[in-house]
């Protein structure tokens, strides 16, 4: 593959001088893109506590964000078909690389730093060839790209890493979609998503796929915990009334457990999730569907069902000291303690998709929770 | 109930929650399952015709695939429940095809004689791209496949894919009557939970069209000002291009003035915004998008197309105000 050699010999290569950390930026707990009531499309910094640290205007609609490991750095990813990713210095606002997919691909929203913070990955779109990339930027050579790496299936969305640094997990959704028909999903018939665990280097470790009457179920968004057990969120592409589990968990070299809550709650879900996430005890996952307005989760260890927080276009959702926060196109952002909201704050924008999680450092409470 | 408020109060209610039952009522006994019926009536005359004539060229046989092709363009942006399932919308039109695979996957089944053609529940089995309005299309007017010798095979494919078609139609229109109404009509259901549900279904289906119309039926011919592709036209070899998007947008009118039935001053907006994009479509003179590298032509074309965006704009986001189903910054995203 083009440039892998390379890639490799340099992964080792470079020593980094930290410039500005996060503390510098008012520490924020995560990161979301949104649009303000101007209609400008910003990417913000949030504290724990939902209140803004930064926000930095984008280009155009946003998607998801990729926090660099220790860095004040963040990259912001265009809405799908994406193409940009800005790199922002999160102290001053400051640009420093607009990134554009090379001639033949865009960036489907979603990315992830190695735990050095040397390298960047993005998952994209080669699309005349109707496959699933894995792009590497170099984040110390001012993210010159690299490498790209095969993301072993189609349609790749939400990319994390795995704990240890070595994994990434990628969910491959299956549809093939092309920039000249827009969003048009052109293969439903034939689409088989999977989740796919590469090297960092590209080597396929393990492929996961379900079963053929999951075949409509696109795997799109990722939680992974602190022991690498791998939550996924899907969007059912069949008959809307028709939708199976949406929620599915893995262990490497495990088998799937799939996740489903009670009947009518799972039909609100109109077949589709937005956001996955683990709380802080990293023994509850919950799921958003802004399409029923609601927040659901569910206990790891045995599936049972946890119940359901109502919340118009949620999507956005992550781990907070004490359960769940979770934000919505309304603009608002609710911390919830076993699904009841402990706290609500308004803001005078519409919070986008993804809140993602700046760092590790929240994943188990700092205080005791009650 | 809103019907019995003095105008006075009805006023004061704008623009607060109204899920419309008699409105939702009335696009499923108005709009969907005639229109449903039509197709099938429309579909099984064309499987008929096609039966005794299957000449590509007869007038008989055209005629009939473009009454029936007109009846599902009226109907292409209900996209949900019985034209999903089994995936009969795919197999009744398979469009955009970017990667050719409609004429490659007919020419495999007529080199191979494919015996599928003498069984409905064999035909039925093919790919989609062997299927429908698009793959009939090019059996009728596309020059290489007009100049295939063998008519024998030919004419037992136009035969099987017009049954097929008749088929589905009648299939998504038994579906409509038996099942789906009665979940849209009585919504405490699984699938329609609330009144405000079936209106979002309703609602969304109107941005289904406009998107449709604005991002494939206009903007694949369009392509950009260096570039146009008029080989990506919908329907072009029947030069029916314009004309669908004609079709479409009347459809669309209908489908947004019961939606907006609620508010007089949105719902004449909606018409007129309609009326303006149905004017420039019927200026075009240019059916299959053939001269779309001309730039008279294509200002007109890029005109309508604008007038399409700024019903998408102007009068889509008023409307789901109005039904309060607006909320969807990220419902509305699907990503």
């Amino acid at each position: 593959m083009r440039g892998r050699r390379h890639f490799l010999t340099s992964l080792f290569a470079t020593t980094i001088v930290p410039k500005v950390g996060w503390a510098a930026v008012g520490s924020p707990a995560y990161l979301s893109a949104g649009r303000d009531r101007t209609g400008v499309f910003f990417l913000s910094g949030l504290t724990e506590n939902a209140e803004i640290t930064f926000s930095v205007p984008l280009p155009a609609r946003g998607h998801a964000a990729a926090a660099h490991p220790f860095l004040a750095e963040a990259v912001g990813f265009a809405r799908r078909p994406g193409l940009f990713a800005v790199v922002i210095d999160c102290s001053t606002g400051a640009v420093l690389a607009t990134l554009a997919p090379p001639e033949g691909r865009h960036f489907y929203g979603h990315g992830a730093y190695s735990q050095d913070g040397q390298f960047l990955f993005t998952t994209e779109n080669d699309f005349d060839a109707s496959r699933g990339i894995i792009g590497v930027w170099d984040a110390t050579r001012n993210y010159r790209r690299v490498a790209e790496l095969s993301s072993g299936g189609i349609g790749p969305h939400e990319m994390r890493l795995m704990p240890g640094g070595e994994t990434l997990v990628v969910a491959n959704g299956g549809i093939a979609t092309h920039p000249k028909t827009g969003r048009q999903k052109l293969n439903l018939p034939t689409m088989q998503p999977n989740l796919t665990y590469l090297s960092l280097t590209g080597d396929i470790l393990e492929t996961v796929e379900l079963p053929s009457d999951y075949q409509l179920n696109s795997i799109r968004h990722l939680a992974v915990s602190q022991d690498g057990t791998v939550a996924f969120g899907m969007q059912w592409q069949g008959d809307r009334g028709a939708a199976p589990e949406l929620l599915g968990v893995h262990r490497a070299e495990g088998n799937v457990r799939l996740f489903q809550g009670d009947e009518i709650n799972h039909q609100r879900m109109q077949g589709y999730v937005g956001s996955v996430s683990f709380d802080h005890t990293q023994q509850r996952i919950g799921v958003t569907s802004p399409r029923g307005g609601l927040v659901q989760a569910f206990d790891l260890e045995n599936g049972g069902d946890l119940g359901v927080f109502d919340d118009a276009d949620v999507c956005g959702l992550s781990a907070n000291q004490q359960g769940f926060i979770a934000t919505n196109g309304n603009g608002q952002i609710t911390r919830l303690t076993d699904l009841r909201p402990l706290e609500r704050i308004q803001h005078a924008v519409q919070w986008d998709n993804h809140l993602v999680q700046l760092t590790d450092a929240h994943a188990m409470p700092k205080t005791r929770s009650f | 109930m809103r019907h019995f408020l003095t105008p006075f109060l009805m006023s004061l209610t704008v623009g607060t929650a109204y899920a419309g039952p008699v409105e939702n009522a009335a696009i499923l006994d108005e709009i969907i399952r005639p229109g449903f019926a039509q197709l099938t009536n429309q579909t099984t005359a064309l499987a008929t015709v096609a039966s005794h004539t299957c000449a590509p060229q007869s007038k008989e046989l055209r005629d009939a695939y473009g009454t029936a092709f007109d009846a599902w363009i009226e109907l292409s942006h209900f996209r949900f429940g019985p034209t999903e399932a089994e995936n009969r919308a795919f197999a009744l039109s398979f469009w955009p095809d970017p990667r050719n695979a409609i004429p490659r996957t007919l020419n495999a089944l007529i080199t191979a004689q494919d015996p599928s053609v003498q069984s409905p529940d064999e035909f039925s089995e093919n790919s989609i791209a062997a299927r429908g309005f698009y793959a009939l299309e090019f059996l009728l007017y596309d020059d290489a496949f007009l100049a295939i010798e063998d008519r024998g095979y030919v004419c037992s494919l136009i035969q099987a894919i017009t049954a097929d078609m008749a088929v589905i139609s009648g299939e998504i229109s038994q579906d409509w009557d038996n099942r789906y109404a009665v979940l849209m009509l009585n919504p405490s259901n699984a699938t329609y939970p609330d009144e405000d549900s079936v209106t979002r279904e309703l609602y969304k289906a109107l941005g289904v069209g406009l998107e449709l119309l604005t991002e494939a039926r206009l903007a694949r011919p369009l392509g950009t000002f260096e570039r146009p592709r008029p080989a990506r036209a919908e329907a072009r070899r029947s030069e029916r291009s314009v004309r669908h998007i004609e079709i479409s947008l009347t459809a669309l009118r209908a489908l947004a003035a019961q939606l907006s039935a609620p508010d007089a001053e949105l719902s004449q907006r909606s018409a007129d915004a309609f009326d303006r994009a149905i004017d420039l479509a019927q200026r075009v003179d240019d059916p299959d998008f053939s001269e779309i590298r001309d730039p008279a032509q294509r200002i007109k074309v890029e005109a309508l197309q604008q007038a399409v965006q700024r019903i998408r704009t102007e009068i889509y986001p008023d409307l789901g105000a109005l039904l309060d189903v607006s909320a969807g910054f990220n419902a509305l995203d699907g990503d």
